[in-house]
């Protein structure tokens, strides 16, 4: 049971992500109650904290509440969702004004968050349901992470080809994503989908490369592998290249990382587009949001954070090495400009 | 008094060819303490595994109180009435549990009891039958935490509270002090008079002299000798236990050479007597002496296993102080432990692998093992010892207890040694076996001294050319096995060797 | 009596038999399964499980038992990515390292059992929380690649050498160009090396000894500490062995428990029991038993069999082996004794 848990937040953990507006401008006025932004408290409470994915998030909120001159209070329950309810009610005691809710499960966080909300407190939920019409929800859209992706795939190889699919079941970003190539599938007839496979054993890599070598095996005429989760992308680059068809399939994928964007500019690699939020703009739009709040405002029901389609002969051509660069090329990446004022301050970049 | 408990009519009972009971008949009276005394391997295990239902007769009758008595197990026994007190005192509690819930084990398992414990209930019970058996411990304490000598009088008081009609009691005093023992014999002598009928395993003097009002001799799985009556001759018992009034002559005494091993000073533990005992090339030396006598604390330190408290040993003039088997081995001690299914035998091993398994750095090249080498030797002493298999790639588990006692013996005859030991070698054998290895001990004992630790007398004057009895880690007796004086011998074991000469001179 | 041959015959030779009919289902309904690429992509497939099981089944040969294999091979996963990536270091160097790590953690392992009396199941359960928590310490629990950010903020230049990923992922031409991986060779070399010392060395009949009898083999004279010690330290040296090549295939340290690597491993040295009815740990068997849940995964994934049906089949086939090794034979091996 637990190891499931684990896959599935480490796994959860690589799915989500923001993006970016590059330049940083400084509001002299800030509103109340940011005029005395050193009393301000905001509250972190995280259900998912280990992984590349929760780092960059946290150090997106970091930098956004350092911008603001906010008091920063960070609660770490470690997947355990009891903790974080209790966490949500340390944090009302403590006095805080603000709260964002870092993932969670809906059924513990609902009436801890209420709870929050009646105490007169301003709070965001990012990746969680908490059913409450007072609580803004910031996410990632999983959905266009897999349409942009797949869009990309019809641009580059027409309507008609052979493709494989990694995907599993029940994980919630990744059925979003499937919906994608759902309805990716059901536009194009031309499109046949040779094999599904995918699995979440530890180290994912490695056990989808396995998979990914017995499907080319038995299909070796397929030219589009759909792979919407870098692990997965990562694994099947490994059949592909084992099987030497690395110059006749090309891999869609979604997430990004420095070791994924080496992987992409590897001579000759398969991997020839991916699709990405980048999570430490995630957190900042996350800490702007309660800001927005706090300041009396409404940032609206739902902050979506949109993806942003990175190629391999972007990369090549930008000459970009890891994330740093990748900001620094795409703007987009950067910033989003979501959940923005007039007097709101960016982190220093 | 003269109420027929128990009545057996031709018992018997074998194991594939080897006849364990060959008809025996016996009565044991209600209200009496029949005592049954045999030698190892005599059949009074059997027996009693008869008598309780772990095992079922080939032929014969039981009669319990005039009705056929077959018991298909030990719970069906329990109800008629028939309870045992095994000799291995681990069978008779269970350490985890406290002293309250070991007493009471037996109502406990009864169906349809009570499905919730009443503590207060228990505890008042169980204080009874404590009290019974004048056990003073305390009775909250973990069973695992008492000595052995408690452990064996809690598990006699836990059969003594089933209301017994038929109580066996297989060596119940080998691990009580004497003061244990007459609490014990106390107990005895009330359910002797509630009319219980007591079957009591023993061959130890002291007991038979202070409970027995009958004497069985058992031998070679018949009843040898019955003796009753006010005046009981116990050296008659002995002679019909062991056959044989005085050793035969059949050992030719071996010449002897140098001294290998001397014992100088040695004392066992603090409290002990000095042992002075010298083993020479060439010689037999028998040490004998019961459980705890220091028999095994001896061969433990000869082997590096244990350290003595005080006193020197010298092998072959020089200081020997073992740290470990491997360091003794080295020295050119050899040891063959006793309980061979828990000491020697390699459940997973074939016989040759379980005959080289202390010499493997003999039987390879750089580590690698030389099968043939191996082979060749294996099935020398195959043939040598008279190893009854197919080969020597049979695994251990297909031979009989006496063969792969055999193949454990034969272990550490294949490579030469100054000193062999060999702890208990006739331990669970069948007499052609003992025979045959016994044989084999002494047509190699030219080149090297030989010391065998035994607990029984007859497998002593077999083989030994020199017999030395242990008794609470002292040497109370050396005979030249040479006409010996067996109830004497017997006596000096049992710790009170003026016993059997003050019996004679009663008469 | 034909019964009895029968029987016999099926406790032998039933589990290769199983596995050829497998093989032959396979290259009539997977097509594409059969032929020497396809068979080479077995090997690779169970290259890194089965060093680990050769491990695991030196610790069940002394009777214990290694629960840290998983993370010891993900410990000298991210060793070696930390060696050449952090530490800008020779591939050279990164292996020893790990190969160093895997045996001080056997030794441990060892010293913990035989010295401390730790219970082996304990022991080595807490040896894996331990490296679980120990390999995320440097890199506050992120995955290592080139361009990672560092704790301290700096950012690590370092690339895997090119004699490391080499190790996972060259190709050795033999008949066919390009045909078997390395993993597969140092798999197969593993097998034959410890197959050799199990069964044709006078130490690894020692350590069967301990295993079958301890008290035995102490009373004749072994060194049962410390074969009980060498054999931690083999499991340990196989299993960081396996974490390197995986690392080598992977190119880059990614954060994983190790979890499933030890459940496939201990899987197969245990189906390992049942191959010509040994009954007992052995480096054949558990090398047989890797690949046969490897022809199994291959042929299922091939035929387009959802996922999930993966570790049902690997269950089914160990439970099969179990029933092999403990009902049919022990009933043999029972009516003699």
């Amino acid at each position: 049971m637990k190891q499931i848990k684990v896959k599935v937040i480490s796994l959860i953990g690589f799915t989500l992500s923001a993006f970016g507006l590059a330049t940083t401008s400084f509001a002299a006025d800030m509103p109340a109650p940011f005029d005395n932004a050193g009393d301000v408290k905001i509250a972190l409470v995280r259900f998912l904290s280990t992984g590349d994915f929760f780092q960059a998030y946290l150090g997106g909120v970091e930098s956004q509440a350092e911008a603001l001159g906010v008091d920063l209070r960070v609660f770490d329950s470690r997947q355990d969702a009891a903790l974080q309810a209790d966490m949500v009610d340390q944090a009302i005691t403590l006095g805080v004004d603000g709260i964002i809710i870092q993932h969670g499960l809906t059924e513990s966080m609902k009436d801890a968050a209420q709870r929050a909300v009646e105490a007169g407190i301003k709070v965001v939920a990012f990746d969680v349901n908490v059913e409450n019409t007072s609580i803004p929800q910031v996410e990632q859209s999983d959905y266009l992470l897999g349409k942009l992706a797949l869009e990309q795939a019809l641009k580059d190889n027409g309507n008609t080809f052979k493709a494989g699919y990694v995907y599993v079941p029940g994980i919630a970003p990744l059925d979003r994503r499937n919906v994608a190539w759902e309805e990716t599938l059901a536009a194009n007839s031309g499109i046949e989908e040779a094999a599904v496979f995918g699995t979440l054993d530890n180290p994912i890599a490695n056990s989808i490369a396995n998979q990914a070598r017995s499907v080319l095996q038995a299909n070796p005429d397929i030219t589009v592998m759909f792979a919407p989760y870098d692990e997965f992308a990562k694994g099947v680059k490994i059949a592909v290249d084992e099987a030497g068809l690395t110059d006749q399939v090309d891999i869609y994928s979604a997430d990004v990382s420095t070791a994924d964007i080496s992987a992409m500019l590897e001579p000759g690699s398969a991997w020839v587009a991916t699709v990405a939020t980048n999570p430490a703009v995630v957190g900042e739009v996350s800490v702007r949001s309660l800001a927005i709040m706090l300041a009396g405002g409404d940032p609206g029901a739902s902050v979506i954070v949109p993806p942003t389609l990175i190629t391999q002969s972007f990369l090549s051509e930008q000459g970009i090495k890891n994330m740093g660069d990748l900001g620094a090329k795409m703007p987009q990446f950067q910033h989003a400009d979501v959940a923005m004022t007039d007097w709101m301050p960016l982190p220093a970049r | 008094m003269s109420d027929i408990a128990c009545e057996i009519s031709d018992l018997k009972k074998s194991f594939g060819p080897n006849q364990v009971l060959r008809g025996i008949s016996m009565k044991l009276p209600s209200g009496q303490v029949s005592v049954l005394m045999g030698a190892n391997g005599a059949g009074k295990s059997t027996l009693v595994k008869v008598l309780c239902g772990v095992q079922k007769s080939d032929s014969g009758d039981v009669k319990l109180f005039g009705s056929p008595f077959k018991p298909k197990s030990p719970i069906e026994a329990y109800k008629y009435g028939v309870i045992t007190v095994h000799q291995s005192i681990n069978d008779g509690v269970i350490p985890d549990l406290d002293v309250t819930s070991n007493l009471l084990l037996d109502s406990l398992a009864q169906p349809g009891k009570q499905f919730l414990l009443k503590r207060s209930e228990m505890k008042a019970r169980a204080t009874e039958i404590a009290k019974s058996i004048g056990f003073k411990g305390d009775l909250d304490t973990v069973v695992a935490r008492l000595g052995i000598a408690d452990r064996q009088m809690i598990a006699i008081a836990r059969a003594v509270a089933c209301n017994p009609k038929l109580l066996i009691l297989d060596e119940p005093t080998s691990s009580l002090s004497a003061i244990e023992a007459k609490r014990l014999f106390e107990v005895i002598e009330k359910l002797k008079r509630e009319g219980v009928a007591i079957l009591y395993i023993s061959h130890r003097m002291s007991d038979i002299r202070a409970i027995a009002d009958r004497i069985l001799a058992m031998r070679d799985g018949r009843i040898s000798g019955e003796f009753e009556g006010e005046d009981l001759d116990y050296e008659g018992a002995v002679t019909a236990m062991l056959g044989k009034k005085m050793s035969d002559f059949n050992v030719d005494i071996s010449e002897v050479s140098s001294p290998v091993l001397q014992l100088c000073d040695l004392r066992l533990s603090k409290d002990s007597k000095p042992l002075d005992i010298t083993v020479s090339r060439g010689e037999v030396l028998v040490i004998t002496g019961l459980l705890g006598s220091g028999k095994s604390l001896l061969s433990s330190i000869l082997f590096g296993l244990e350290k003595p408290a005080y006193g020197q040993i010298l092998l072959e003039g020089l200081n020997f102080e073992p740290n470990s088997p491997a360091n003794a081995i080295a020295s050119g001690v050899h040891m063959s432990p006793k309980d061979r299914a828990n000491n020697a035998i390699v459940g997973d091993f074939d016989i040759e692998a379980n005959l080289t398994l202390p010499f493997t750095k003999f039987f390879s090249n750089f580590g690698f093992i030389d099968k043939k080498r191996q082979r060749v030797d294996c099935s020398d002493m195959i043939d040598t010892m008279g190893i009854v298999c197919q080969g020597g790639k049979d695994s251990i588990g297909t031979l009989s207890g006496g063969n792969q006692q055999k193949v454990i013996v034969g272990r550490w005859l294949l490579k030469t040694c100054k000193l062999l030991i060999l702890d208990e070698p006739f331990q669970g054998v069948d007499i052609k076996a003992r025979r045959d290895i016994g044989t084999h001990i002494r047509a190699t004992s030219n080149n090297r001294a030989t010391l065998v630790f035994v607990s029984e007398i007859d497998e002593a004057v077999e083989i030994a050319d020199r017999i030395i009895v242990l008794h609470e880690k002292a040497v109370v007796g050396e005979h030249v096995n040479k006409n010996i004086d067996l109830p004497e011998l017997l006596s000096q074991v049992s710790g009170n060797s003026n016993t059997l000469k003050q019996a004679e001179s009663l008469q | 009596m034909n019964k009895d041959i029968l029987r016999e015959f099926a406790i032998r030779f039933g589990f290769i038999l199983l596995a050829g009919l497998l093989v032959l289902f396979f290259s009539f309904f997977a097509s594409g399964f059969a032929g020497p690429r396809s068979a080479v992509f077995i090997f690779q497939s169970v290259a890194i499980t089965g060093i680990l099981a050769l491990g695991v089944t030196c610790t069940l040969v002394v009777d214990g038992f290694d629960l840290s294999i998983g993370s010891v091979a993900t410990s000298a996963l991210m060793l070696s990515a930390y060696m050449m990536v952090v530490l800008e270091q020779s591939a050279f160097v990164a292996v020893m390292a790990c190969l160093l790590m895997g045996a001080v953690v056997g030794l441990v392992n060892g010293l913990l059992i035989v010295k401390m009396r730790v219970p082996d199941l304990l022991a080595t359960l807490g040896m894996m929380f331990l490296l679980i928590g120990l390999q995320r310490i440097p890199t506050e629990g992120r995955s290592i690649s080139t361009g990672m950010r560092l704790p301290g903020g700096q950012v690590a230049d370092g690339t895997f050498a090119e004699g490391f990923l080499w190790l996972g992922r060259h190709r050795i031409d033999l008949f066919l160009e390009k045909l078997i991986p390395v993993p597969v060779i140092i798999f197969l070399f593993i097998s034959v090396l410890i197959w050799v010392f199990l069964e044709k060395t006078r130490h690894g009949r020692l350590m069967y000894a301990i295993g079958s009898n301890e008290r035995a083999a102490a009373l004749a004279g072994t060194n049962v500490f410390g074969y009980k010690i060498l054999a931690y330290m083999i499991s340990g040296i196989t299993a960081s062995i396996g974490g390197i090549l995986l690392a080598a295939r992977l190119g880059r340290g990614d954060i994983a428990s190790g979890n499933n690597l030890l459940l496939d491993s201990v899987a197969a040295a245990l189906i390992g029991f049942a191959v010509l009815g040994a009954a007992k740990p052995n480096a054949f068997g558990t090398a047989i038993g890797a690949l046969f849940v490897g022809i199994l995964l291959q042929g299922l994934t091939m035929m387009n069999a959802p996922y999930y049906t993966q570790d049902f089949v690997k269950g089914a086939v160990l439970v099969v082996a179990l029933i092999f090794t403990f009902a049919l034979s022990s009933r043999v091996r029972g009516g003699n004794h």
